[in-house]
């Protein structure tokens, strides 16, 4: 629980009054190995926080599945479209590896919004974040090699090799399985 | 044995096991998830276990119960099939707590090999359980002899509605036990 307080804390500053409020409004939530965290088609109910292990977003499309992000420790994860929506999902979220997720129900954070003009703020800032990392993560798309992808990527989490299948990094950076197994030879 | 006791003894035993998944649903995450090797199941993969294999029973329960519990006469005696006897008592832990029988899981009821398992398994697990109690509240007035259902073990095995409430409740035990030694 000490990562809720720490995750929020880089955004905005609580007085220890706000903090005995929030606080449990914040679950643990275990999640195995191929377990689902939200399927495509339901209503994501919880914003997480990851505290251990890897998740993978991705959907399906024309049989395939396909990646689009990771979450891995301290970063984001669920369904956030879906959560702010309130709409069916349009992604697949999965626990690749055991996680440990902190999560907040959606009326909580709501209320939360309400009572604190700070914790508005710390929404506001996070939608920020997930604007900017989407918009740089389609120029990458859109201008960068396979090549030049995949070294980012190594650069940026290189965990990520280790931990998840080689068909879903592939699939995430847009290259067929082949390309990517020939990237790793050569680095 | 008498029909009324045999619903006393099980309501009993689904009360246990519901403060027993409450007493796991508390425990921290990483409790939850420790495997004991990288190819065994956690805690939660036990739940989720049960949840597979004791949901065939539920269904079967639920359908027959919907279908026939009303028209049959109550009978006070329920006679165990050989069967169905057999395997109940395969089931039961030992009283030191072993598990006897030892078998491989079948596939569909791994989930590793199915979908996995999460804090939700546990909650399930107590829903499962409360939902047997209530189809045992309504067992007192009908038949658990005439009522027959399909078992886990395999399309060909049909379990009498006495021995589908048996079977899945000494199941959970062994992995009761199972479960505590995980987070043991």
């Amino acid at each position: 629980m000490e990562l809720v307080e720490r995750t929020i804390d880089r955004y905005v500053s609580l007085s220890e009054e706000e903090w005995s409020r929030i606080r449990p409004l914040w679950r643990e939530h275990a999640f195995g190995r191929g377990s689902s965290i939200c399927a495509s088609g339901q209503v994501e109910q919880r914003f997480y926080i990851v505290q251990s292990g890897v998740q993978k977003l991705s959907f399906a499309h024309d049989g395939q599945d396909i990646c689009v992000g990771f979450a891995y420790n301290g970063s984001w994860s669920g369904e956030f479209v879906s959560f702010v929506t309130r709409k069916p999902a349009r992604f697949d979220v999965m626990a690749i590896t055991d996680s440990v997720l902190l999560g907040i129900h959606y009326d909580d954070l709501q209320l939360l919004y309400r009572e604190m003009p700070a914790m508005e703020r710390f929404g506001r800032l996070i939608l920020e974040q997930l604007l900017t990392g989407r918009a740089e993560r389609e120029i990458e798309q859109l201008s960068l090699s396979a090549e030049q992808r995949y070294d980012r990527l190594v650069a940026r989490s290189p965990q990520l090799l280790q931990l998840v299948q080689q068909k879903d990094i592939a699939s995430y950076l847009r290259m067929t399985p082949e390309t990517f197994s020939r990237l790793r030879r050569k680095r | 044995m008498r029909t009324d006791q045999l619903i006393e003894e099980l309501t009993t035993a689904l009360r246990a096991q519901i403060a027993r998944a409450q007493w796991f649903a508390q425990l921290p995450a990483d409790a939850l998830l420790k495997r004991p090797a990288p190819e065994k199941w956690n805690t939660l993969e036990v739940f989720e276990h049960m949840n597979l294999s004791s949901g065939v029973y539920l269904k079967g329960l639920e359908k027959v119960f919907e279908e026939s519990a009303a028209s049959l006469p109550a009978n006070p005696e329920f006679h165990p099939s050989m069967l169905g006897d057999y395997f109940t008592k395969a089931m039961q832990p030992k009283p030191d707590g072993r598990i006897s029988w030892r078998m491989k899981t079948m596939r569909m009821f791994d989930p590793g090999r199915q979908h996995g398992a999460s804090s939700e398994s546990i909650a399930r697990f107590i829903s499962m359980c409360q939902h047997f109690l209530k189809l045992l509240q309504q067992a007192r007035s009908t038949d658990l002899n005439r009522m027959k259902v399909a078992s886990s073990l395999g399309p060909i095995i049909r379990f009498k509605a006495g021995d589908a409430f048996r079977f899945p409740i000494a199941h959970h035990w062994r992995h009761l036990l199972q479960a505590e030694r995980l987070v043991g």
